[in-house]
């Protein structure tokens, strides 16, 4: 009996194979319009737009509920079953976040930073996977739900990174003072090889910059495209046998994503962020 | 499935080698994140095989390198949907 999930399994793959007459057609489908930004409130000021994109309405939301969910979960008067959530997130901003990276006489300022930082990165990304009906189009009139997140825009991560960028700078010389932080930059070695590693230092100062983006906005693009894809599948093959094989295969992605992912590239972009700051505040020579 | 042979060496050559392109890329990138992720949990295995009271202190950093060593084949990507996108 134990061969035949297997059996079945494979018939439904021959089947999903073997039905569609032109199997290898390219349906309309394309995962890539899903991250297209139409402006929906056109704000111009000058040179400068402000307007208010799918990004900008899921950022909004986010930002409401990252204040929420303080409110609820950090505000009150005796202990309860909100509170001890709430203990938890902030002793793993203290504990793991802002401890590793920050040293002692700067968490005061920081902390309030990174912790706000994880907080609001971590909900953003969760709201990317709750079905919303943001899409910004409409089915017979009725808003279609879809799932998106601000943070598989690149804008959205490079702001986030730039604020990162620029305390890290700010703090370096307001601790040490403009040329002994930029000293920190060149390492001990050889005068010759000085030449070559000082360039390198400084192109490293700029390719956190680019990490810190590229890594939240990347897993949140890739996490939406995979899932996308595999029910796409079902238009690109025009096949709706397909369906119980991606519709599985596609949640276990959509869990792996939302239980997983989520929460570690909140908590990386924070940690990050104070690893940055910590040795920006205390270069190590 | 012949007549999409026939059609691929007759047809657009250019779109076939931005998608294999673009496999590649992606491909390439997992492989190496793949030997790494698996490195960073092997030697998490180990470290709390002999140190079990150390588990806590080194979760953190195990997720750390993870997200550090997983973010390598979003780079593969990227790179990828450029080439992609652009050539």
């Amino acid at each position: 009996m134990k061969l035949f999930p297997k059996v079945t399994l494979g018939a439904v793959w021959l089947l999903a194979l073997a039905l569609p007459a032109p199997a290898f057609a390219r349906g309309e489908f394309d995962p890539t319009t899903e991250f297209e930004q139409h402006e929906w409130v056109s704000i111009h000021l000058g040179p400068l737009n402000m307007s208010i994109t799918k990004a900008v309405a899921y950022l909004l939301i986010g930002t409401a509920l990252t204040i929420l969910l303080g409110l609820v979960l950090m505000r009150g008067k005796t202990l309860n079953r909100r509170q001890t959530i709430g203990e938890s997130i902030y002793e793993i901003a203290q504990v793991q976040v802002a401890e590793q990276g920050l040293p002692g006489k700067a968490i005061g300022r920081w902390f309030p930073y990174v912790a706000s930082l994880m907080l609001f990165i971590w909900v953003i990304n969760l709201i990317g996977f709750i079905p919303l009906p943001l899409t910004g189009e409409t089915w017979h009139g009725v808003p279609v739900w879809g799932i998106y997140a601000a943070t598989s825009s690149l804008s959205v991560t490079l702001a986030l990174a730039l604020l990162t960028f620029v305390f890290t700078h700010v703090e370096g010389i307001r601790w040490n003072g403009p040329v002994r932080y930029f000293k920190s930059w060149i390492p001990e070695a050889p005068k010759a090889l000085l030449a070559l590693i000082v360039p390198l230092e400084i192109l490293g100062q700029f390719m956190r910059l680019i990490s810190l983006s590229v890594r939240l906005f990347a897993n949140m693009l890739a996490g939406h495209i995979l899932i996308l894809t595999f029910i796409g599948l079902i238009f690109i093959l025009e096949s709706i046998v397909l369906a119980p094989f991606v519709i599985i295969v596609g949640s276990v992605f959509y869990i792996f994503e939302v239980v997983i992912v989520v929460s570690i590239q909140a908590f990386i972009f924070a940690a990050l962020s104070a690893i940055y700051i910590g040795s920006a505040i205390e270069p190590e020579h | 499935m012949i007549a999409t042979v026939l059609a691929a060496t007759t047809g657009d050559v250019t779109k076939a080698g931005k998608a294999i392109g673009l496999a590649l890329g992606v491909g390439l990138g997992a492989l190496g994140a793949g030997i790494g992720i698996g490195n960073i949990f092997a030697s998490m295995i180990q470290s709390v095989a002999r140190q079990p009271e150390l588990r806590g202190e080194l979760q953190g950093i195990q997720w750390l390198g993870f997200a550090l060593t997983e973010a390598v084949v979003f780079y593969g990507l990227l790179g990828s949907i450029l080439a992609y996108v652009l050539v």
